[in-house]
């Protein structure tokens, strides 16, 4: 796959080394800003509250 | 040559997907704290612009009468008096019925009403809790969606005003985004939990150690929680994250209740100074 890249990429070696770099920078820069907050809410930590957002239903009270 | 590019390729996809989980820690770790930082730092100014703008707002405590401004503090709250807020339209629907009695050794404080708009989204007050150190200063905003618990904590609609009879409830993130109630399970008994609106000053005292408790027990979040111990009507504060730290299993919860109000005017109160 990378040798792949590689090879498709133009130019030397040093060409082919700046775009690889500006292809992973670019690429960790899609991942922040779009992957990673679409996959976030996706894992547990954004469960603080205790109706998720709804109005009150039937509530179970628990007595200590 | 075959076997050796599906062993090649199979190793650039493991070495890839590691590489991602990596990144994915970094940014769950680290990245959505830089941004929520910056948007709770972000709240925070727009909150002291506006109650520096607001006429009901007088200067920061200390600097004088001589303000600028010199207009009569609060008009459009002159009329509501000091010992009734106005009545909300409809939002409650049980302490609505209670009659405004301080309950639990609350005095009766003695300021003007809440300009407060409670504008949903919007952010409306600042929280302080003194256990969590004197930089611990986060945004309090309406509602509790999930992009609202990016920029800071979150107070659900459906329950009372800052300071009102009834509960003031209030969630955030215990991890993730600024790790606002990281240190929630270390509050007990006695600490102070501080919340101004530009108006006042509400100082709350911790009743109960954290009370762990499953998602759905929407009863903590009622007018008087029976889980916290209370039994008469009164003015209580609730703060609601996860537990564990990392989990969804469960819920922490801190119940409080309001100890002091006092006017923005007569300086800040003793537990912040304390």
């Amino acid at each position: 796959m990378y040798v792949w890249i590689w090879r498709h990429l133009p130019g030397n070696a040093w060409v082919k080394a700046l775009v690889s770099l500006l292809l992973v920078l670019g690429t960790v820069y899609v991942l922040f800003q779009y992957v990673f907050p679409w996959a976030e809410p996706l894992l547990p930590f954004n469960d603080v509250t205790v109706d998720n957002g709804m109005p009150a239903g039937g509530a179970m009270t628990e007595w200590r | 040559m075959g076997l050796r590019l599906v062993v090649r390729t199979l190793s650039e996809l493991c070495l890839t997907i590691g590489t991602l989980i990596v990144l994915f820690v970094v940014y769950v770790l680290y990245w959505t704290s830089v941004r929520a930082d910056g948007a709770m730092a972000n709240e925070l100014d727009r909150l002291e612009q506006r109650w520096a703008a607001g006429p009901a707002a007088p200067a920061a405590p200390g600097s004088g009468p001589g303000t600028a401004t010199g207009t009569e503090p609060a008009p459009d709250a002159g009329d509501a008096g000091p010992s009734a807020p106005p009545p909300l339209a409809g939002e409650q629907p049980d302490d609505a019925a209670v009659p405004p009695s301080p309950g639990g050794g609350t005095r009766r404080p003695a300021v003007p009403a809440p300009r407060t708009d409670y504008r949903s989204g919007a952010s409306f007050a600042v929280m302080r809790i003194p256990r969590f150190g004197p930089g611990w200063v986060k945004p309090v905003l309406q509602g509790t969606g999930t992009e609202l618990l990016k920029k800071g904590l979150g107070h659900y609609e459906r329950t009372a005003r800052l300071g009102e009879t009834g509960n003031f409830a209030v969630a955030g993130h215990r991890r993730t985004y600024g790790d606002p109630f990281k240190d929630l399970d270390e509050l007990r008994p006695g600490d102070a939990v501080v919340l101004g609106d530009g108006t006042s000053w509400f100082t709350y005292r911790v009743d109960t150690r954290p009370y762990r408790t499953l998602p759905g027990d929407t009863a903590v979040l009622d007018p008087v929680p029976a889980a916290a111990g209370y039994r008469s009507p009164g003015r209580y504060l609730t703060l609601t994250t996860c537990d564990p730290e990392w989990g969804h299993s469960h819920r922490l919860i801190v119940w409080a209740h309001l100890e002091e109000t006092r006017p923005v005017a007569a300086g800040r109160p003793a537990a912040l100074s304390g």
